[in-house]
């Protein structure tokens, strides 16, 4: 490891220790059990990796294997929390919840469907195809969370100040990713992808430095963009978390049964009488 | 535009969306939500700017417009049509805001409700839609002055019988609201 390296990856354990005794001293667990294990993963990927590297060296396949499984699994881990911030709080509003949760389990199998396809289509090489599921897969995270916010503004059911904070890193950690990943992406399958090919050997010396140049780079980025998101859930996290909202008082069904038919054909006359006002 | 720039894009559309949505407004906490949709049934105005459709109507009517063409000189008959355009505009934003509040109330309805229907949630989200394309073309029209002033009043008359009967449910909902939360609370 360079200095550069190693610097990086230290402090990104140091935050992801400070984020991990917050998670437990503030008994997140208790309110969000996901995101409690989600920072939990972070911790452990990031120290297995931390000592694959030590062992095998940064550039050893084992070491290559081990970042990109740890990223794989902090996406998956990352779903969860996700699908738990859905869930959270707009469960107790059961008509809307059993609206809700059926479009967001469509749209994350689209997303799924596209991110398998996208992956599919990869040249076989690790990096690469671990790149495009982690894109693919954060781009769907920031897609999933718009359209939960998107639900939660429409109906006048706001986050917890802890669950928007705990989004918004979500929501800046993956636009990072999509951005980054891409543009990485473009490159390594573009004029750098010699450096996959064994029938290229010859052009690897000159393509080093380059390669180097663009994990670094890349490393640097996203792991500044990933500690400014631990510091975000640390900041949210100064305070106790909140003990979980209390249910609703719901309304008898036949009010909105009896209204909302009304309310809608109203909206309906109003339009119409817009449409006539606007014909010459 | 390539697939990189395309991928770029929505990243940061959705982020965009995100950032938005997240910065704090004036809603409470989710766990005020409750008394707050409760509260809000009851505070909802949801015709206050119909209560100045007769003034409106006079200053707008086709009879003042005629007599200020005819009597007026050009100069001052042209100020008086323009300051009478935006007063039909602010009236028009007035009925925006009583339209917006109704809608609002068909969600505090359906988010305090045990069971929606998904028929009538996607018909007034694209009925809200299909108001905010329109309003958008009756303002550009009034604004241009290709709308004539007195056919708002057909538009005034229909919000103010919607506001009535709406006023009637939010005062039974309201009732019904405070009684339920009284009764938990006394539990």
């Amino acid at each position: 490891m360079n200095p550069l390296e190693r610097f990086l990856l230290e402090s990104a354990l140091s935050c992801e220790i400070i984020l991990c005794v917050f998670v437990f001293t503030r008994k997140v667990q208790r309110v969000l059990p996901l995101f409690a294990i989600y920072a939990y993963v972070i911790l452990v990927g990031s120290t297995s990796v931390w000592l694959t590297y030590e062992r095998f060296g940064i550039s050893s396949y084992v070491s290559t294997y081990a970042y990109w499984g740890s990223v794989l699994l902090n996406a998956a881990v990352r779903s969860l929390a996700i699908a738990e911030l859905c869930r959270y709080g707009l469960r107790a509003y059961r008509g809307i919840w059993a609206l809700v949760w059926r479009v967001l389990a469509g749209l994350s199998v689209l997303l799924l469907v596209r991110v398998a396809m996208d992956a599919w289509g990869q040249p076989n090489k690790i990096a690469i195809y671990g790149m495009t599921l982690d894109r693919d897969l954060a781009l769907a995270s920031i897609v999933i969370l718009a359209v939960l916010l998107l639900f939660r503004n429409y109906y006048g059911i706001a986050l917890d100040p802890l669950q928007k904070s705990i989004a918004m890193g979500i929501g800046l950690i993956c636009a990072v990713d999509v951005i980054g990943n891409t543009i990485l992406r473009k490159i390594l399958t573009g004029y750098l992808f010699s450096w996959y090919l064994t029938s290229q050997k010859a052009l690897w010396p000159a393509l080093r430095p380059q390669i180097r140049y663009m994990n670094d780079m890349w490393s640097t980025i996203h792991l500044f963009a990933f500690m400014f998101t631990m510091g975000i859930w640390c900041y949210a996290l100064r305070k106790p978390a909140p003990a979980p909202s209390e249910s609703p008082v719901l309304l008898p069904a036949d009010i909105y049964r009896d209204l909302s038919p009304a309310i809608n054909m109203r909206l309906a006359t109003f339009n119409d009488r817009l449409v006539e006002l606007l014909k010459p | 535009m390539n697939d990189v720039g395309i991928m770029i894009l929505v990243a940061l559309v959705f982020s965009g969306i995100l950032l938005w949505l997240l910065i704090p407004k004036r809603k409470s906490s989710g766990a005020a939500a409750a008394s707050s949709h409760a509260e809000a049934i009851g505070a909802l105005p949801t015709a206050k700017h119909y209560g100045y459709f007769p003034q409106i109507r006079q200053a707008l009517s086709a009879a003042d417009t005629r007599y200020l063409l005819d009597n007026a000189p050009p100069q001052v008959a042209r100020q008086a049509l323009r300051e009478r355009r935006a007063v039909a505009r602010r009236f028009l934003q007035g009925l925006h805001e009583d339209f917006s509040n109704l809608a609002r109330l068909g969600r505090i309805i359906a988010a305090l409700s045990p069971e929606i229907s998904r028929r009538q949630e996607t018909e007034r989200l694209m009925l809200s839609v299909k108001f905010q394309i329109l309003y958008a073309l009756v303002w550009l029209r009034l604004s241009t002055g290709n709308l004539p002033l007195a056919q708002l009043e057909h538009l005034t008359g229909l919000v103010g019988r919607l506001a009535t009967r709406m006023d009637e449910a939010m005062t039974q909902i309201s009732a019904l609201s405070v009684g339920q939360l009284s009764g938990r609370i006394n539990a």
